[in-house]
């Protein structure tokens, strides 16, 4: 099995943790972290700030108000036609 | 196609479900929660009426997108000034990492940054930035659906979120470090 080095791994990295390549590379990518920890380190670090993200920003939710007016909107257009 | 009568109920049960979605990225498309409300109820209401384009069974979610960010493009982009983007051509993918590798490497600085401050950081962002960042980080869209909703091709999706993420990482760690969060690098002679 070909090795990545450590610049190729970088390279894979966005797409490795957002599940987007294919098994083989998975496989490779996976080997080149488990033997490198200094790319372990910056992987985990992009990890951590991917599940700031996630729980900073997707947590708001449409506001009760703005779904009962957009609902009205919506009858109010279903009867105009 | 459908039967005239079935629009409506198609729509509020193929449509409705995503109104959680197409507000959070109205929120950081617009940047600004009152414009988000009318983003998102004059993006309902255009779906709506172009309803009978919708092909059952395919991507709803995908295609109520599309309309939001057609929406937002046309009459919403002029009304704010628009941030720039940074010049990141010459940033390592890492160089953050290395100025913390040593004392924070898992970056738990970020979670001492209270959400205002985080969701302005992203609201900085240009908006090709912060939309692209909106659909794949904040609300887990693959790279496919995100490049068909927003019509431009996967590698574009890509070095976009890349960048994205390279700035607003930028943007957090000198908020991390005027704060007294973090210690600033040494600074090279």
């Amino acid at each position: 099995m070909s090795r990545l080095d450590c610049d190729q791994a970088l390279a894979h990295l966005q797409d490795y943790l957002k599940r987007e390549l294919t098994p083989e590379l998975v496989t490779e990518v996976r080997v080149h972290l488990e033997h490198c920890r200094d790319c372990t380190g910056y992987a985990r670090f992009e990890e951590s700030f991917l599940l700031m993200l996630e729980t900073r920003a997707g947590q708001a939710t449409c506001p009760k108000e703005l779904r009962a007016r957009i609902l009205a909107a919506l009858r109010a257009e279903t009867r105009g036609n | 196609m459908a039967e005239p009568s079935a629009p409506g109920r198609s729509f509020d049960e193929e449509a409705l479900p995503h109104l959680d979605t197409l507000y959070r990225v109205a929120l950081r498309l617009t940047a600004d929660p009152t414009l988000a409300e009318d983003l998102v109820q004059d993006t309902m209401l255009k779906a709506y009426r172009s309803w009978r384009q919708y092909r059952p069974g395919t991507n709803a979610r995908g295609w109520l997108l599309t309309i939001l960010r057609n929406t937002f493009i046309n009459d919403y982009r002029r009304r704010k000034h628009e941030p720039v983007a940074m010049d990141l051509e010459a940033v390592e993918p890492h160089a953050l990492y290395r100025s913390i590798q040593d004392t924070d490497p898992e970056g738990s600085f970020f979670s001492q940054i209270v959400d205002a401050k985080v969701l302005e950081a992203i609201d900085a962002l240009p908006a090709d930035f912060r939309e692209v960042l909106a659909l794949s980080d904040i609300e887990g869209m693959p790279y496919g659906e995100i490049a068909e909703a927003l019509k431009i091709p996967v590698g574009t999706v890509k070095s976009r979120l890349f960048r994205a993420r390279r700035q607003l990482q930028g943007v957090l760690y000198d908020h991390a470090v005027e704060a007294g969060y973090i210690k600033p690098r040494e600074t090279a002679p």
